[in-house]
C-alpha cells in the first residue's frame, strides 16, 4: 500500500514533467497583435514589450517595446518569419490588444480567427480592435508618454472610453465570435485610428513633448454583417447603439430646452428589450441623472420646470434611438442589438423562417417601438442657474 | 547496594578511592568520646558556610551524649534545621550523587547507616528577565538553572495541591534530575505513565539540558516539533492548566510542554495578555505569514518559470525586465539568496551582540544591494527573499522555523521541476505529512483535522476569556470545564 502511494507521488511529479520550462528573461512577450491583408496572404505584426532594459536605470514604465512583422499565406506562415527575426521565443500568453485593418474585415473574420482561438496559451480576453484608415500594424507602434508600453494605452483608452466618452465599446475576442456565430447577432467592433505622423508616434521624441503630436484616438463603432465588415457607424449612433446594447451607465447628453442647450448626465441607464410578437418589440430605456450645464435663464427651483425638461429629453433621446434604429434597419442592415437573437429564443420555431433573409427583408421591417423614461433628480450643486447665483 | 562499613575511618579511605585524587572532596574525622564520627562534603557543590554552622555544632552539641550518638545527631539535625533535607542511607552506592550534589554525609564509628544532609551550594544566578521570548505584555520573569527555583516559579503560579511534580533521575553519569509537572486532576494517567517508561528507558551516560531529553520523547521524525520549549514559566503554567504536560530537567532554563498541536507554536503567552480581538488579528497574521514564508519563492519560481500565464500583465513585464542580464537560472538565484540568508541568521545567533552592527552592513548593504548592482540576482529576487525570511522570523520557536525552511526547499525544489502542479502535490503530501504526526494521542492538526468546534475559541480566533469556557479537548477528556462549572477539590 506505501509502495503504492509512494510511486503515485512519484509519477504524478514525472508525468508533469518539466518541459514547459523556460526562464522569464528568455521569453519575448508578445502583448499587441495586428492583422493586416498583404498581397498574398497576411502581414503579421507582434508587440514585443520587454525588449530591452535601460541602461541608466530599472524603474518601472521604462520598458521599451519592439515591434517585428513578417508575411505569409496564413498566420502560421506569418509567425514562422517573425520568429526567424526574434532573438527570444515568443510567448502569447499575454496579449492584451488585436488589431485588424479594414481589410481584414472587409475578407470575412472567420478566415484568421482560428489560431489565436487555438492556441492554448493565449487568453481569449484580449481587447479587438479595427483600425480606421492607417495599417493596423502602425497603431502598434504609436507610444504614449502616459502609459509605458502601446498595448496597455490601447487597452486602457478604450477602458475609459466605454465609461467617459461612450461611443466606443469594449469588445474581447470570445464576446466577438460569440457574436459572429450566435444566430441573429451582428457583432460590432470598435474602431481605432492615429492622428498626425505615425513616424513621429513611434518615435521616443512622442514621448518628450508635452503636448505629442501623434497620438491615438479611438473611433466610432465598425459595424459587421457576420463576419464581415460593412461600414462605421458615427459617433451619435455608436452611443445609441451603446445605449440600446445596455452597454453604459453614464452618458452625457446634449438637449434643447427653449433655445437653450441643456447638458445632462445620466449616471444609471437601463435599457429593457422585449420581445412582444415575432415581428413587434419594445424597448424601454429609463435613466436617472442631473443637469450638468445650463447656458441661460431658467428657473430650475420649480417643479414644473424640471417636469417639461424631462418630457423634453425623454423626446430627444427618444427621437435619437429611433433614428439610429432606422438606420441600422434599413442603411446597414444589420442587427447588431440582437433582435434576431431574442426573437430566436422566444419563437423558435418562427425563427427558423427568418434564418435566411433575416438581414435583407425581415429586420428592416421589425416593428420597433421606443419607450424612454428619463429623469432629472439634481441639478447639480447649483440650484439656480448662474445667473441667479451670481445676483 | 554496598552496605555500609562500619568503621568511619574506612568509609572515609573507601569515599576517598572513589573520587581518587579530586581537590575538592573534603573529609573530616572528629573524635566524639571514643567513637569517631566522619563528615564528607564536596567543597565545590556544597555551602561550606552551612555546613560549619550546623553539622560541627551538632556534633559539638550532642558529643557530650556518646550512647546512642547517631540517632541524637539525626534527631537533632532533623529538629533543628528546615531549610534542608535530612535523610539516612545504608547504600554505599548512593554516596557519590549525594556528595556530588552537594549534600554532606555523616558517618559514625559502628552504624551502617549514614546521616545525609542537603548542603548545596547556590551555584545559579538568579530570575532574570526572558531574552529568547521577549514579550511587551506580562510577566517578565524566566526560569534559571536552577531546579528548585524553576520548581517555585511554577508552584507559586498555581497554588493547588493538584499539581504534582514526579521526579525521575536520568542520565547513568550526570543523574539528572527531571521533573514531570502536571495537574494530577486534568492531565490523564496513562500519558504522564508513558512519558515516565520513556524517560526511564533512557539509558544515556548524560543529560545536560532539555534539548537531550526532547529527543528521547519525541515519537515521529519530522522537521516541526512536536514539543515546545520555552523558559517563560506563564507559558509552563498556561500548559498545565490545559492539561499538558510540562517536563522541567535540571540545570537547564528551558522546559517542555506537550503534547502540543500546529498552532500551539503560532501562540505566544502574550495572546492571553492582550485584547482578544487584537490577538485574534495578530493570529490570522501570524498564518498569513506561514502561508507566505512556505509558499513565496516556490510560487515565484513556478510562475516565472512555468506558468508565466497567471501573471498580470503589467507584473509579467516588470519581472521579465528586471530578470534581463541575470546568469543565473531562477531557481538557483533563489537557492543562492535562500542559502545567503541562513549563513547571515546563524551567524547573527553565534556573534556577540556588540559585533552585530558590522554584520548587518555586510549583509544588507554588501550582499543585497551589490549583488543586485552587480547584475548577479535580480531585485525581484531579493525582495521575494527578504519578505519570506521576515515572514519566517516572526515564529519564535527556532525548531518551528527549521521546520518551515526544511518544507520551503522541499517546495522550491518541486516548483523547480515541475512548476505549479509540482507545488501542489509537494503540498499534499506537506499536508499528508502533518496529519499522520500525533503526540501522546493527539493529533498535531487538532483541533482543525479533527474539527473541534468548541476549541476553535482559542486557535486562529482569540475569544474574550470569559467566552474560552473548556480546555482543550483534544488534549484530555478528563475534566475539561475550565470556568462556570464547579470546581472540584
Amino acid at each position: 500500500m506505501k509502495n503504492k502511494i509512494f510511486i503515485l507521488l512519484v509519477l504524478c511529479f514525472i508525468l508533469c514533467g518539466c518541459s514547459n520550462y523556460r526562464e522569464l528573461n528568455d521569453l519575448a512577450i508578445v502583448t499587441g497583435v495586428s492583422i493586416d491583408k498583404a498581397k498574398e496572404g497576411y502581414k503579421l505584426s507582434f508587440l514585443i514589450a520587454n525588449s530591452q532594459k535601460p541602461q541608466t536605470s530599472s524603474k518601472e514604465g521604462e520598458a521599451q517595446t519592439t515591434v517585428y512583422s513578417g508575411q505569409g499565406q496564413n498566420l502560421t506562415e506569418a509567425i514562422k518569419t517573425i520568429e526567424a527575426k526574434s532573438p527570444k521565443q515568443l510567448y502569447y500568453g499575454h496579449i492584451n490588444v488585436v488589431i485588424i485593418s479594414e481589410e481584414v474585415g472587409k475578407d470575412g473574420f472567420l478566415k484568421i480567427a482560428d489560431l489565436l482561438l487555438r492556441d492554448p496559451e493565449t487568453r481569449k480576453q484580449f481587447y479587438i480592435m479595427q483600425a480606421r484608415d492607417v495599417e493596423a500594424k502602425d497603431i502598434l507602434k504609436i507610444v504614449s508618454p502616459l502609459e509605458a508600453f502601446p498595448s496597455q494605452n490601447i487597452a486602457t483608452l478604450i477602458q475609459s472610453n466605454q465609461q467617459n466618452q461612450s461611443f466606443s465599446v469594449e469588445i474581447n475576442y470570445s464576446l466577438f465570435l460569440g457574436q459572429i456565430i450566435d444566430e441573429g447577432y451582428d457583432p460590432i467592433l470598435p474602431s481605432i485610428t492615429i492622428k498626425g505622423d505615425v513616424e513621429d508616434g513611434s518615435k521616443e521624441k512622442n514621448l518628450e513633448s508635452t503636448a505629442p503630436e501623434t497620438y491615438l484616438k479611438l473611433g466610432p463603432m465598425a459595424i459587421y454583417r457576420d463576419d464581415k465588415f460593412i461600414a462605421y457607424a458615427t459617433e451619435d449612433e455608436s452611443q445609441n447603439i451603446n445605449i440600446l446594447n445596455d452597454n453604459i451607465d453614464d452618458i452625457k447628453y446634449n438637449f434643447q430646452y427653449n433655445d437653450m442647450l441643456v447638458a445632462y448626465t445620466s449616471d444609471s441607464l437601463k435599457t429593457k428589450i422585449t420581445v412582444k410578437s415575432p415581428s413587434n418589440l419594445e424597448i424601454k430605456v429609463s435613466s436617472t441623472g442631473f443637469i450638468s450645464e445650463i447656458n441661460g435663464n431658467v428657473d430650475l427651483e420649480k417643479k414644473e420646470t424640471i417636469k417639461k425638461m424631462q418630457e423634453k429629453l425623454s423626446n430627444s433621446v427618444k427621437k435619437d434611438l429611433e433614428k439610429t434604429l432606422k438606420s441600422l434597419q434599413n442603411k446597414y442592415q444589420a442587427d447588431v442589438i440582437g433582435f434576431g437573437n431574442m426573437i430566436y429564443k422566444k419563437y423558435p420555431d418562427k425563427w427558423k423562417k427568418f434564418e435566411k433573409n433575416w438581414n435583407e427583408t425581415y429586420f428592416p421591417d421589425l416593428n420597433i417601438e421606443v419607450k424612454t423614461d428619463f429623469t432629472i433628480e439634481a441639478s447639480g450643486s447649483l440650484d439656480q442657474t448662474i445667473k441667479e447665483v451670481l445676483t | 547496594m554496598v552496605a555500609i562499613n562500619k568503621n568511619a575511618q574506612e568509609v572515609l579511605t573507601e569515599t576517598k578511592n572513589l573520587y581518587r585524587q579530586s581537590g575538592d572532596l573534603n573529609t573530616r574525622l572528629i573524635k566524639v568520646g571514643k567513637k569517631n564520627v566522619g563528615v564528607i562534603f564536596m567543597e565545590s557543590s556544597s555551602s561550606t558556610q552551612t555546613i560549619s554552622d550546623f553539622i560541627i555544632k551538632a556534633i559539638d552539641y550532642v558529643g557530650n551524649n556518646p550512647n546512642g550518638l547517631f540517632k541524637n545527631l539525626y534527631h537533632h539535625l532533623k529538629n533543628n534545621i528546615f531549610n534542608s533535607q535530612v535523610l539516612t542511607t545504608k547504600d554505599f552506592t548512593e554516596f557519590s550523587y549525594y556528595i556530588s550534589a552537594g549534600f554532606t554525609l555523616i558517618v559514625v564509628d559502628g552504624m551502617d547507616e549514614a546521616i545525609v544532609l542537603e548542603t548545596r551550594a547556590q551555584l545559579d544566578r538568579g530570575v532574570t528577565e526572558s531574552t529568547s521570548e521577549p514579550i511587551l505584555r506580562g510577566p517578565k520573569d524566566s526560569f534559571t538553572e536552577s531546579h528548585a527555583k524553576n520548581l517555585g516559579l511554577i508552584r507559586k503560579r498555581i497554588k493547588d495541591n493538584n499539581l504534582w511534580f514526579d521526579e525521575i533521575k536520568v542520565g547513568r553519569r550526570t543523574k539528572t534530575r527531571v521533573s514531570i509537572a502536571y495537574l494530577s486532576d486534568v492531565a490523564e494517567e496513562k500519558n504522564i505513565k508513558q512519558i515516565k517508561k520513556q524517560l526511564q528507558a533512557v539509558n544515556v551516560d548524560g543529560i545536560l539540558d532539555t534539548g537531550n531529553i526532547r529527543e528521547y520523547l519525541t515519537e515521529q521524525s519530522s522537521s516541526f516539533p512536536q514539543i515546545l520549549s520555552t523558559e517563560r514559566p506563564d507559558v509552563a503554567c498556561q500548559a498545565l492548566l490545559n492539561g499538558k504536560i510540562v517536563i522541567m530537567v535540571e540545570n537547564s532554563p528551558f522546559v517542555l510542554i506537550l503534547p502540543n498541536v500546529f498552532t500551539d507554536f503560532m501562540h505566544t503567552s502574550e495572546d492571553q495578555f492582550q485584547k482578544p480581538f487584537n490577538m485574534t488579528f495578530t493570529r490570522l497574521l501570524k498564518v498569513l505569514s506561514l502561508i507566505i514564508t512556505l509558499f513565496t519563492p516556490a510560487v515565484y519560481i513556478a510562475i516565472t518559470t512555468f506558468d508565466q500565464a497567471v501573471v498580470p500583465d503589467q507584473l509579467l513585464i516588470s519581472l521579465a525586465i528586471q530578470r534581463e542580464g541575470v546568469p543565473f537560472p531562477t531557481a538557483f538565484e533563489v537557492i543562492l539568496l535562500m542559502t545567503v540568508f541562513e549563513l547571515l541568521r546563524e551567524s547573527d545567533i553565534r556573534l556577540p551582540a556588540n559585533m552585530g552592527a558590522s554584520m548587518s552592513i555586510v549583509g544588507a548593504l554588501v550582499l543585497g544591494q551589490a549583488a543586485v548592482d552587480a547584475g548577479i540576482v535580480s531585485p525581484i529576487a531579493v525582495i521575494v527573499i527578504a519578505f519570506t525570511s521576515i515572514c519566517s522570523l516572526i515564529f519564535n520557536d527556532p525548531d518551528f522555523i527549521n521546520g518551515i525552511r526544511t518544507w520551503r526547499l522541499i517546495f522550491i525544489l518541486a516548483a523547480t521541476f515541475f512548476g505549479l502542479i509540482g507545488l501542489v502535490a509537494a503540498v499534499l503530501m506537506f499536508l499528508i505529512k502533518l496529519s499522520s504526526l500525533e503526540t501522546l494521542g493527539t493529533s498535531f492538526l487538532a483541533p482543525f483535522s479533527p474539527l473541534n468546534l468548541d476549541a476553535q475559541r482559542d486557535t486562529i480566533l482569540r475569544f474574550p476569556m470569559p467566552r474560552i469556557l473548556k480546555r482543550p479537548e483534544y488534549i484530555n477528556q478528563k475534566n475539561v470545564i475550565k470556568q462556570g462549572g464547579k470546581y472540584e477539590k
